[in-house]
């Protein structure tokens, strides 16, 4: 790996844990492209449920980013931006903890935005595997990256266009002659609500079930668990006996699929499978409140609160009606009409 | 026949008295083996806790290691009668009725000992049942009030969704298909706004790869940014080109593309690259320099060990001639006539 230039304030502390184990490739063999690699890390002390929301965040991006970052109170953004040029990091997501607020900013490195999400609520990957009656963590669930799927955001406004291109690049692209089907088993799903300007964050573990097999048999040919003959008077009695489909096999009409190729040793290709969504990971609601052009600096292109302002200022120029209130609400309306 | 009944009987009441008498018997020898201090609760003040002052500290050890010698020496003492813990006990029990005896003095002011002390068993049974049933009915009251007023929060309560909900499997078949259109709907609204990740295929490709081919040289994008930034001092049309400027270098930099719009960074790296250009022409001056005199020193030194080696070569043979001269009596070549005339 490259030699980190050493600061003249202080040494990086920064120990990623890639650089004892093999080095990730930086390019992607096949396509070629640049692998997005991100950091997630926070510059002020957080509080405890605060510090488990960012080691969900750490494993949701795996498998391109540091696990177990060890940042220490003396590693300034300088320090990170540093080792992140000879590494391939490309993305960093800071949690910060105010009284009034907990923010999560979203920045491309060297030089890139960064978007400033405010989040109202959130709840841990453990809260939600309590919640559950079968939570679903199959050995090799972050081996791979995940998909991405971004809903209402629309191509009209600048901030969310943005948005969606910075989700977008943060996960690597999918080949699609390449690709394997059993490496896609996590999502990540960005629902964005008009009305209230918020953002649902959510992370589902994909699950693959054959449709159209009654469910004794389904279960029978994944578990292997010996069925109970007891009140039968015949094998044929099991195979043919018509049960109930699962719950909800009425509802996901739409949401089976069908696949190309085999998928372990249930879903054969070419017959429809249903695509079952289990939630895992952390769960936030949040809103898009400052966009900057540059890392943590650089000039503001977008303000959640500038609408505030605006009706503030408005309310300057009814009051007083002074020239250059006029005129200070007159260039952010048409700033208002550009955007 | 009666009295053989009775005899009978009161043979039975004798055994059955025995028995109580060795049960209990054995457990008094029990009791009397554990010290008092350990069978009977200590009614005592706790006169130390963590909140003392340094004075009063000091006040209760002193006062705990007099108590401790005291009880000593009473223990050993064979002229004070040592009191053994079934005799506390009794002594306790004692206190007690007593007690209770007050209390329903006051109250019924009844004489009879027995009958007052089974009622006041009763009562006091009565008045435990019920205190205790009015604890548990405080206790639920308290934490109600203390889940109502921590205010609802969305977290899924774990007990509460563990129940699963099994519908009513005969209505299910008539539900399951309205059900069925309603996702359809649903499926389609939502599939007019649904934006994926990044596929690539191999046709279209992306368009940073694309624009490659027209990378500018720094130089020409130092001039470019500089216009730039004066199109942005522009009075009239800066603020618009600044904020479609902004927005646009923020997209592409956001898709991984690299926009060299800050003169300032594009003057230094310029800098650097000259800086970095004047070194290697140094360096390689200095190589080339270093060979040349490399060289030079060989050849040198070969001249001077072939010029060497004919000089030797010369004297070698000067030396072979001479010898050959070097006769006894005789100092080598003839130097011309002894008398020359001169």
């Amino acid at each position: 790996m490259g030699r980190f230039k050493n600061n003249k304030k202080g040494r990086v502390n920064v120990k990623p844990i890639a650089m004892k184990k093999n080095n990730q490739a930086n390019v992607d063999h096949v396509t070629g492209d640049k692998i997005p690699k991100s950091f997630v890390f926070s510059r002020t002390k957080l509080p405890a449920s605060v510090k488990q929301l960012q080691m969900d965040l750490r494993k949701l991006m795996l498998p391109y980013t540091a696990l177990s970052l060890k940042e220490k109170k003396r590693n300034t953004l300088r320090d990170f931006l540093n080792v992140s040029g000879p590494m391939g990091v490309t993305h960093f997501l800071m949690l910060k903890k105010t009284a009034s607020a907990l923010s999560l900013r979203v920045a491309r490195t060297p030089q890139g935005p960064t978007l400033t999400f405010k989040i109202h609520q959130y709840s841990l990957a453990s809260d939600i595997a309590q919640s559950q009656l079968r939570p679903r963590c199959p050995p090799d669930l972050f081996k791979n990256p995940p998909l991405i799927v971004l809903s209402g955001f629309g191509t009209q406004e600048l901030h969310l266009k943005l948005a969606t291109i910075m989700f977008q690049n943060i996960f690597p692209a999918i080949d699609i002659n390449t690709v394997k089907l059993s490496t896609c088993q996590r999502l990540v799903l960005l629902n964005y609500n008009k009305d209230t300007k918020l953002i649902d964050f959510r992370h589902y573990s994909i699950r693959l079930q054959p449709v159209g097999v009654s469910r004794r048999l389904r279960k029978f040919v994944e578990k292997h668990e010996v069925p109970d003959l007891r009140n039968l008077q015949d094998v044929s009695d099991f195979v043919t006996k018509a049960g109930y489909g699962s719950e909800s096999e009425g509802d996901e009409e739409a949401a089976t699929v069908t696949l190309s190729s085999d998928l372990g040793r249930v879903n054969r290709g070419s017959t429809k499978s249903a695509v079952k969504l289990q939630e895992i990971g952390p769960r936030m609601t949040m809103q898009l409140v400052k966009v900057e052009e540059g890392l943590c600096s650089g000039g503001i292109i977008f303000d959640e609160s500038e609408n505030g302002d605006e009706k503030i200022a408005k309310k300057k120029q009814n009051e007083d009606g002074e020239e250059e209130e006029g005129e200070e609400g007159s260039e952010e309306e048409m700033d208002e009409d550009l955007e | 026949m009666a009295k053989k009944k009775e005899k009978v009987v009161d043979s039975g009441l004798d055994t059955i008295k025995s028995t109580v008498h060795h049960h209990s018997e054995f457990f008094d020898t029990l009791v009397e083996l554990i010290p008092a201090r350990f069978y009977l609760p200590d009614e005592t003040e706790r006169k130390w806790f963590p909140g003392l002052s340094k004075a009063q500290k000091a006040r209760a050890k002193r006062k705990t290691t007099e108590n401790l010698k005291k009880a000593r020496r009473d223990r050993l003492d064979p002229e004070k009668s040592a009191l053994t813990t079934l005799d506390l006990l009794k002594q306790k029990i004692e206190k007690e009725k007593k007690k209770l005896s007050n209390v329903v003095a006051e109250d019924d002011d009844d004489d009879d000992d027995d009958e007052s002390e089974e009622e006041t068993d009763g009562r006091k049974a009565k008045s435990d049942s019920v205190t205790y049933e009015e604890l548990r009915q405080r206790l639920h009251r308290k934490i109600d009030e203390l889940k109502g007023g921590r205010g609802g929060s969305e977290r899924p309560r774990s007990h509460e969704k563990r129940k699963k909900i099994v519908p009513n499997k005969r209505k299910r078949e008539k539900t399951v298909e309205e059900e069925e259109d309603k996702a359809k709907l649903d499926v389609e609204e939502a599939a007019k706004d649904l934006t994926y990740g990044y596929v690539k295929i191999d046709d279209d490709e992306e368009h940073g790869k694309g624009s490659k081919k027209r990378r500018l040289s720094k130089s020409r994008e130092l001039e470019r940014a500089l216009k730039l930034e004066a199109a942005k001092k522009d009075p009239e049309k800066g603020e618009v080109i600044a904020k479609k400027h902004s927005w646009q270098a923020a997209t592409s930099r956001a898709a991984g593309i690299k926009v060299h719009d800050d003169p300032k960074l594009l003057k230094q790296s310029i800098h650097k690259e000259k800086k970095r250009q004047e070194k290697n022409a140094e360096k390689w001056k200095e190589r080339v320099e270093g060979q040349q005199k490399v060289r030079v020193e060989k050849q040198q030194k070969r001249s001077g060990n072939i010029a060497e080696r004919i000089e030797q070569n010369k004297q070698r043979k000067i030396a072979k001639r001479e010898k050959k001269l070097m006769r006894p009596g005789f100092e080598g070549r003839k130097e011309g006539v002894i008398n020359d005339g001169k």
